[in-house]
């Protein structure tokens, strides 16, 4: 049983381990760095109707966004996402990456809201501390969002692709 | 007693030492701090250092009192309504052992299949099995059982309090406990987390109906089904053997029983109307704890239990506590994102093994993580995706690696006491200690796992082709 606890620790040790590391890139001035990723979302919906075959929700979600590529702005990110979707005009929100440090990236978010047809883009706004002046555009869609216990929702977004240009401030030590 | 003295400061150095440590790029401070705690709460209970009940306290206490959660967030369990279906089950059962009725299906149940506590094992194991497709939701399933359960080890003099006599009773109690997670995975309609995890799998490209999902789960439940009290009966002996003589005495003591009280009636009339609640809740759309709760007050408006009875079940109320503490804070960290970075980052350093390989060590992380889970569900919603994602990605015919996780998905529910909120009803019981849940739980993981591994996978391989 103890054995099990040390092998139990040991697994999420390793899982909070450094990720293996592809070569970070620095960028050139005005270059922008591209990466990909997926995202683990739990939240809220509340939805009302708005007529016939169509509804109107606000969304509040958070989970953890693991990216990857050598010019990702980091490792990993808890995002954070709030929005109102239409299911006639589609959806828009905002969202707040927060990285380990608690440092912070800003973005807003458009795009599709119907089950078939779910492509969000986002754009970067700005960031806080090594993401000070950060610009740049994701995009991803949803796998799955289905509704759990006690009123939860939850979603797994693939195919996240984006790219950033650092800001003058974000000369930080390669991650 | 300074080896005790370590024992209990072991905790403290996990959580501190977990705590300081530097947090792991991906994560933000809150979620690595309540990993922390968590951990040190799991950890104490596994080494013996404190009850369940000290460690959760202590747990609540620290993530509140340091604002790693707030705490709306860290009491949410005490009004979670899975939480609360347990703490109702388990006060019905009492109903049903303090009305005589529990004494009379025991006696029933003794006179049919009382030879030996290996048959009481297989009837309560086979009966929950049979029972399961109908129960979309096995924590009430558990508490359908759990009355028989207790008035079968009570009606057969095994009491929690009687360090020898209890084995029958703990024995029984596991069994059926086990049970529930093997008759999940055997029928798809079994569990609330299996239609879930089945849509998951359906965005991934596989349709799973009831009969594809009984075809491919038949033969490795079966089997584990028919291991199980044989297993159970080695690694934690009921200490009795075959009883010949008691089938004829129980039938004897249930002939001089007489009619039905009506307390029996009342509680069998409600019992059954609360069972044909949780069968069709979804169609009638009542929520399956607000049956529990109005079961629960008809008990009460007819005398069948008294406000008296309640305030003896002060287990009940340790159960509550540690319970709900134990859900909030598994429940956070979930939504704080560790969960899904801990399985993500696991399932993502597998690139490069063959699928089979990879397959395997899928499954396997897939279980052991669950010792981090209060809720099938959560882990379903969390990580089912993450982990057949990056198995089909890797190699794997995707109609293995989606049974292999649908079916550890219910299975591993055993690993702990808290691995799954039916469990709670059988290990409140006071029938085991914690650390033989956990260490029953853990072997009898094990056994499940290489039975679904090795009978399993080549069965699901070659009926999916």
């Amino acid at each position: 049983m103890r054995c099990q606890l040390l092998l139990g620790l040991a697994f999420a040790a390793a899982a909070c381990g450094p990720a293996a590391e592809s070569p970070r890139r620095v960028a050139a001035p005005g270059e922008y760095l591209e990466f990909e990723g997926s995202w683990n979302a739990a939240g809220s919906r509340h939805t009302i109707p708005l007529g016939e075959n169509r509804r109107g929700s606000i969304v509040a979600l958070k989970g953890t966004m693991l990216l990857a590529g050598p010019g990702r702005p980091g490792v990993g990110f808890h995002a954070e996402v709030i929005g109102l979707v239409d299911s006639a005009t589609g959806f828009q929100g905002r969202s707040v990456w927060t990285d380990e440090r608690g440092d912070q990236l800003f973005s807003e978010l458009r795009g599709e809201g119907t089950a078939a047809k779910n492509r969000v883009t986002g754009t970067v706004l700005s960031g806080t501390g090594r993401y000070a002046g950060v610009t740049g555009s994701y995009e991803f869609s949803w796998q799955w969002v289905m509704d759990g216990e006690d009123g939860a929702v939850h979603g797994r977004a693939v195919d996240l692709k984006g790219r950033v240009r650092p800001g003058p401030a974000a000369a930080g030590p390669p991650r | 007693m300074t080896g005790q003295r370590l024992k209990r400061a072991a905790p403290f150095v996990v959580a501190l030492g977990i705590w300081f440590f530097p947090v792991p790029a991906g994560l933000t401070a809150p979620a690595w701090h309540l990993f922390a705690v968590f951990a040190a709460a799991i950890a104490s209970v596994l080494i013996g250092a404190f009850p369940l009940l000290t460690a959760s306290m202590l747990a609540v206490g620290a993530i509140v009192m340091t604002g790693t959660i707030k705490p709306e967030q860290a009491y949410s369990g005490f009004a979670n309504s899975s939480v609360l279906l347990v703490v109702i089950a388990f006060i019905v059962a009492q109903a049903v052992v303090k009305s005589g009725l529990g004494r009379r299906v025991s006696l029933f149940m003794v006179s049919r299949f009382g030879g030996s506590s290996l048959g009481l094992a297989y009837s309560l194991v086979l009966t929950d099995a049979a029972i399961a497709p109908a129960f979309p939701s096995n924590t009430a399933r558990g508490g359908v059982l759990f009355p028989i359960v207790l008035s079968v080890a009570q009606g057969a003099g095994s009491k929690p309090e009687d360090p020898e006599g209890r084995r029958l009773g703990g024995y029984l109690m596991f069994c059926s406990m086990a049970g529930l997670a093997v008759s999940s995975a055997l029928w798809m309609t079994a569990t609330s987390a299996n239609p879930i995890a089945v849509q998951i799998v359906q965005q991934a490209g596989l349709e799973i109906d009831f009969a594809k999902w009984l075809l491919a789960s038949a033969v490795p439940s079966l089997v584990a089904i028919l291991l199980l009290p044989l297993i159970v009966a080695k690694i934690f002996p009921p200490r009795v053997g075959k009883t010949p003589e008691a089938p004829a005495a129980a039938r004897t003591e249930l002939a001089g029983m007489g009619g039905m009280s009506r307390d029996e009636w009342i509680t069998a009339v409600t019992f059954l109307l609360m069972v044909a609640g949780w069968i069709f809740g979804n169609q009638l759309q009542l929520n399956t704890t607000s049956v529990a709760f109005m079961g629960f007050g008809v008990l009460l408006f007819l005398g069948v239990i008294t406000v008296d009875d309640i305030t003896k079940q002060g287990d009940t109320l340790v159960t509550f506590f540690w319970l709900a503490v134990l859900f909030a804070m598994s429940a956070q960290l979930n939504e704080l994102g560790f969960m899904g970075y801990v399985g993500e980052r696991l399932a993502s350093g597998l690139g490069g093994l063959s699928w089979t390989t990879m397959y395997v060590t899928l499954i396997v992380l897939y279980v052991l993580i669950h010792y981090m889970f209060v809720s099938q569900t959560s882990q379903v919603l969390a990580l089912f995706g993450v982990f057949l994602d990056v198995g089909t990605k890797g190699g794997v015919p995707l109609p293995l690696m989606a049974f292999g996780l649908l079916f550890a998905s219910s299975y591993f529910s055993v690993i702990t006491p808290q691995g799954g909120s039916q469990n709670i009803i059988f290990a409140a019981s006071g029938y085991l200690t914690q650390r033989e849940l956990y260490t029953l739980g853990a072997l009898i993981t094990l056994a499940f796992l290489a039975v679904y591994l090795l009978i399993g996978s080549p069965w699901v391989y070659f009926v999916m082709r």
